[in-house]
């Protein structure tokens, strides 16, 4: 405890120290020794007694003041009105006795030992009144002359007693009011301390609500490549994003709360959309075609679709909107959000390649088809017979113009994949056929290379979906590739059988491996292993680019595990016809 | 009596076109016209109301599908048959040429030999 604390407890009144309670009774004793010294009436009948009294209270005040200051000393607090009775007790011996000015200051100390708590003290008020009343008997100052005299001894106490008993109790409700209210104030200070937790915790949230809200509006303000609109549930707009200003015209302020999200569409394709859903639910007059376009968001599974956008000076735009449903925190709709992309320059682009496919396709395939055409004229002449080497010449010639042949077909093929513009023809078709038909066609270039090819084929018929051309392809250039990459002694093995439902083809070679650090981009187009490169061996990428997309296509798998040095294993994993229907059935 | 029938063919490409008559004549047919645009073609078809037409589709003026359409709105070609010879391998390329009317749709590049045999098959 600081000395200022210490000071400010000396004062306090709702909790009195000690040397505040003996205060009054200091002050009293000087007036009265002031008064005896000065005025000429009071007469002084024991000078001891009354030097006794001034000690007394001298004490009586150094206590007051030790146990002010000593707080765990406090309890001995009640010494003071004791000395200070006694005091009085003797100041009143020395003055006059039974005659003396001075005997009402006992009820200052009796006011203090009277308010403490506990019954006891009634008594000890009682008590120390009673010795300080007879003091001047006991002293012999004074004697007993009268029979008052001795009721004076005794009545003057209980007086006393009974006003300490008023006042003990008194002080006994003070306390407990004073209790409760320190309870309530208690009270009051947690409910005080809750309400400004609680009004910090407000702030705090509110600051976050801003906070997000502003990172709402910049992420909105940051899209003005899409446009972002909100409407409610009635497809009344109540967001529009710089996106969406920009891409129909109009700002914000004419729009929010003012138009519907239908208007921005064309109405015969939402007309159209509203018949294939079999006109859902939730439309009115004011939203034609706003629940069609709403339908698979409010069902709760977002929908990205095609659309024409609609402005208002007439122009349209192909975009492919983005619809999603917006929750309240009770989980339910409350509206919904549009983001739109605007999609024309993609489809352009999309055309421009269909373009250049088709040009590709008819400007080299038509050349082509007028050299293999002639160079097979030149051979079957029979009137006019080619020499053994002319013939080898024009095997050669054949041989590169299929190669480039077949370089422009895996080119259109590829492009056509990019731009998801292949199909497949397709039925129920046995694996095992396919693969032994691709077998067949690679053993003269197997041969021919000194490479070993075997096959191990799973007997009994395993259906697919698919389209056994493509399929072909694809085996194809897994058996090609293989040979291709082994070198001469080497050995193609092709494993064909079932498991978990799919029919597996593992095509795996003794040749040069792939580094593990390519596996990843194997299929990319164009890419090349460079243990292929390093070795020169002829392509340019496409092949298991190609193959890749027509397993994908089937809705099968193609892995690859490879060792440099060792030699590579592709493994195709196609969903048999039987496990794909149970599947889709289940 | 395969010698009998009439053949017109029309392409852009005069080696190309040059391929097919071979490979007409070498099925033993009779070549009675030859186009190397779209309105050539029609007349030449016109004329000489031909058994078997054999239409690039790619050539300047009408394609080979756009012939093929106004030969299959003219009833006065119900007997003649159309076979359409594209670069374009797609399913979408052939269900264009099914659309409009073609018997059968023949890719390059060809064999002249291969082509013959089709044609044959094609007027068996």
């Amino acid at each position: 405890m600081t000395l200022i604390e210490r000071a400010w407890n000396l004062l306090r009144v709702d909790d009195p120290s000690p040397t505040l309670k003996h205060t009054p009774t200091t002050l009293a004793f000087i007036a009265a020794i002031i008064v005896t010294i000065s005025v000429p009436g009071v007469q002084v009948t024991s000078l001891s007694a009354v030097y006794a009294a001034i000690w007394a209270v001298a004490l009586s005040t150094g206590l007051g003041f030790l146990f002010t200051w000593v707080p765990n000393l406090r309890h001995l607090a009640i010494i003071v009105p004791c000395i200070d009775l006694l005091a009085i007790g003797a100041l009143r011996t020395g003055t006059g006795g039974v005659s003396s000015l001075f005997a009402s200051l006992i009820i200052l100390p009796v006011v203090w030992i009277a308010s403490q708590k506990g019954r006891q003290y009634i008594v000890i008020a009682a008590a120390g009144t009673s010795v300080a009343l007879m003091m001047p008997f006991i002293l012999g100052v004074s004697h007993f002359t009268e029979p008052a005299d001795w009721l004076r001894g005794i009545i003057s106490p209980i007086i006393f007693a009974i006003a300490a008993a008023i006042i003990n109790e008194m002080s006994r409700q003070s306390r407990l009011q004073v209790s409760k209210v320190r309870a309530l104030a208690e009270e009051r200070d947690v409910m005080l301390k809750g309400a400004v937790d609680y009004t910090e915790r407000l702030r705090e949230n509110e600051q976050r609500l801003r906070d997000a809200d502003q990172l709402t509006r910049s992420v909105l303000d940051a899209v003005t490549e899409q446009s972002v609109i909100g409407s409610d549930v009635t497809g009344l707009i109540d967001v529009w994003n710089p996106g969406a200003e920009r891409m129909f015209g109009l700002g914000p302020l004419e729009t929010q709360g003012k138009r519907y999200v239908h208007e921005f569409h064309l109405a015969d394709e939402l007309n159209e959309r509203s018949k294939e859903l079999n006109y859902p639910p939730g439309e009115t007059v004011l939203n034609p075609g706003f629940s069609a376009l709403v339908e698979s968001a409010r069902l709760g599974v977002p929908e990205v679709r095609q659309w024409t956008y609609l402005r208002d000076d007439g122009s349209s735009l192909t975009v492919e909107i983005a619809v999603t449903r917006r929750t309240d925190q009770n989980g339910k709709t409350g509206g919904y959000l549009f983001v739109a992309t605007d999609v024309t320059q993609a489809l352009e682009v999309s055309r421009l390649k269909d373009e250049f496919v088709g040009l590709i396709s008819h400007e080299l395939r038509t050349p082509l088809s007028s050299i293999l055409g002639y160079l097979e004229l030149m051979r079957d002449d029979e009137e006019s017979p080619l020499s053994y080497e002319q013939v080898q010449y024009l095997g050669v010639a054949e041989r590169n113009a299929h190669r480039l042949l077949r370089l422009v077909g895996d080119l259109l093929f590829t492009a056509q994949v990019g731009s998801s513009s292949f199909s497949l023809v397709a039925s129920d078709i046995d694996v095992a056929p396919i693969v032994r038909a691709s077998l067949e066609s690679a053993k003269p270039v197997a041969d021919a290379a000194g490479v070993s090819l075997s096959a191990d084929m799973c007997e009994e018929a395993m259906l697919i979906h698919g389209d056994a051309v493509r399929l072909g392809q694809a085996v194809d250039n897994l058996i090609s590739n293989a040979i291709k990459f082994t070198p001469r002694g080497g050995s193609v093995a092709v494993i064909v059988g079932e498991l978990d439902g799919k029919a597996e083809i593992t095509v795996t070679d003794t040749g040069m491996g792939i580094p593990e650090d390519e596996l990843d981009k194997l299929f990319a187009r164009f890419f090349r292993a460079s243990t292929a490169t390093r070795a020169a061996v002829p392509g340019v990428g496409l092949g298991l680019t190609i193959t890749k997309a027509i397993i994908v296509a089937h809705e099968g798998e193609l892995d690859v595990a490879s060792i440099v040095g060792v030699g590579t294993s592709f493994i195709v994993r196609l969903p048999l016809a039987g496990a794909k229907a149970s599947s889709t059935a289940s | 009596m395969t010698s009998t029938l009439r053949v017109v063919i029309a392409d852009d490409d005069p080696d190309i076109r040059g391929l097919v008559a071979i490979a007409v004549r070498k099925a033993g047919f009779d070549l009675v016209g030859q186009a190397a645009d779209g309105p050539s073609a029609w007349s030449a078809v016109s004329e000489a109301h031909p058994d078997l037409v054999v239409l690039d589709v790619s050539m300047p003026g009408m394609t080979g599908l756009e012939v093929a359409t106004l030969i299959r709105a003219d009833e006065s070609f119900a007997g003649t048959r159309i076979a359409l010879l594209s670069a374009g391998v797609g399913e979408s390329a052939i269900q264009a040429g099914v659309d409009a009317g073609a018997d059968h749709y023949l890719t390059k590049p060809f064999s002249p030999r291969d082509l013959a045999t089709q044609l044959q098959e094609i007027m068996a």
